[in-house]
């Protein structure tokens, strides 16, 4: 969906850059058909307004590119509790993955996660066994494959 | 993708870890060894972010599981440069360093003497202290792994990875009540964590299934885990773990429902809710646990963040339930 958000917002800055052209060149040509009139004596008189189509397309410009950056925001996050704590049970990381396939950077997972696996009373000489148990198991499994 | 090295690597699989492992030789080359903190040469350098030492911590615990001894003790090195040898979380992961290297109990003796020691000096070290209450675990010697961890919880009582800990240890010890007590004390700490409150319930349904249990405690027991697995589904959506505890009980309640006898007596005390109730929580269940598993199976989108071990647990409960509804 991000194509068509830039398109508009892309769009937006056209009409308005145009929109502002324009607006640039009406004031141009009313300074010189006022200092070129016959009758100088009245010069403030000529109210410079600046004709409605050009108003009127600064605006339209203006929501255009407001449309088209709200298109182009990402899927808001839950923000109720178990919305979100749902999410991270059923998606994992994926579920916060920006548009490049990075996960976002404050995802931890379950924050509670840690109340179960402790990292300060990790016992690390169990771990280091049960890792070289699953390095032999799986060497021996690899073995039985060949 | 590997995992982040940002958070500590404790639970992840053995493949996992051996993934982070591995990354060991590039991280510990594209990171600098040392952050000067002189002003004129940390204006050209590139700044100095929590983030990298929180990596080399990682790093070291995952190098220490797999054996790769080397790039352990290179993270270490880095680590004690840059805070210096009297940092408490520095001193704690020197002796875990030190433990993992030891091979004997003679080893592990002398790194429970240098914890001693340390100790000794400042008795308010709460790194250290935890590591000398799971290198005490690690050696067997349970009774003097919670007294020590009761005296760490005397002065510091908000710690709920403590309270947790000390819940493990009463459960490994067959001791229900007091683990469920540790487990309540955490629950009064994180009272939103999902996973507690199915912690929760999980050992107060061991407690009422074990041997030796009276009827009025096992309804108690049971009783109070439907409640707690309650709460876990209702701070989770689509909870894995809670759904399946929460089936396991009502089928249990439904199976052998509640004597009226008993009363409660108590007021803190939680009433069996009446059978129709039990009876729909249980099609709940069943329904939620069904759909996550066919989901799961059908690799929909935004179902893969299930434990596949979990997912084969579910199935076999299921199966187990409809085969019961055949007969």
């Amino acid at each position: 969906m991000t194509w068509i958000s830039k398109t508009t917002t892309f769009f937006g800055l056209v009409l308005l850059a145009h929109a502002c052209y324009s607006a640039q060149e009406h004031s141009a040509l009313q300074s010189f058909r006022t200092t070129s009139a016959v009758n100088p004596s009245s010069p403030g008189t000529t109210a410079v307004s600046l004709p409605l189509d050009i108003s009127l397309e600064t605006l339209v410009a203006t929501a255009i590119i407001c449309f088209g950056l709200a298109l182009g925001t990402p899927p808001l996050r839950p923000i109720q509790w178990r919305v979100w704590a749902g999410k991270i049970e059923r998606e994992g990381e994926e579920g916060f993955m920006n548009a490049d396939g990075e996960v976002s950077r404050d995802y931890v997972g379950n924050p509670f996660k840690m109340l179960e696996t402790r990292p300060g009373f990790v016992d690390i000489r169990r771990q280091k066994k049960d890792f070289a148990e699953w390095v032999r198991s799986s060497g021996e499994k690899q073995e039985a494959q060949i | 993708m590997a995992p982040s090295l940002l958070h500590p690597p404790s639970h992840l699989s053995p493949a996992a870890a051996l993934q982070l492992s591995q990354q060991a030789p590039s991280v510990l080359q594209s990171s600098p060894a040392t952050v000067s903190s002189a002003p004129l040469i940390s204006l050209f350098s590139t700044s100095e972010s929590p983030d990298l030492w929180l990596k080399y911590e990682n790093l070291l615990l995952s190098c220490l599981r797999t054996g790769d001894e080397h790039a352990a003790h290179q993270c270490l090195d880095r680590l004690v440069a840059r805070f210096g040898e009297d940092n408490e979380r520095v001193q704690a992961l020197h002796g875990l360093v030190k433990e993992a290297d030891a091979n004997n109990t003679g080893a592990l003796e002398i790194v429970l003497k240098q914890y001693d020691a340390i100790l000794a000096e400042n008795d308010t070290n709460i790194p250290v202290t935890k590591r000398r209450i799971a290198l005490l675990r690690s050696m067997g010697r349970i009774p003097e792994a919670v007294a020590s961890l009761i005296q760490l919880l005397d002065f510091s009582p908000t710690d709920p990875e403590a309270w947790s800990e000390l819940a493990d240890l009463y459960l490994s010890q067959g001791m229900y009540p007091q683990a469920i007590f540790a487990l309540e004390e955490v629950l009064l700490m994180a009272p939103n964590a999902w996973n507690m409150h199915a912690r929760l319930g999980e050992v107060q349904y061991m407690a009422a299934s074990a041997t030796g249990a009276t009827d009025a405690a096992s309804q108690k027991y049971l009783a109070e885990a439907l409640k707690r697995f309650s709460r876990s589904v209702e701070l989770c959506d689509d909870y894995l773990r809670g759904y399946y505890g929460l089936k396991l009980v009502t089928t249990k309640l439904i199976k052998d429902p509640p004597k009226p006898a008993v009363k409660a007596t108590d007021l803190d005390d939680f009433a069996v809710p009446t059978t129709s109730t039990i009876e729909k929580l249980n099609e709940l269940a069943t329904e939620k646990l069904s759909e996550i598993v066919r989901r799961y199976t059908a690799k929909e989108r935004q179902w893969h963040g299930y434990d596949e071990a979990e997912i084969a647990a579910a199935r076999e409960l299921l199966s187990q339930d409809a085969s019961q509804t055949e007969r």
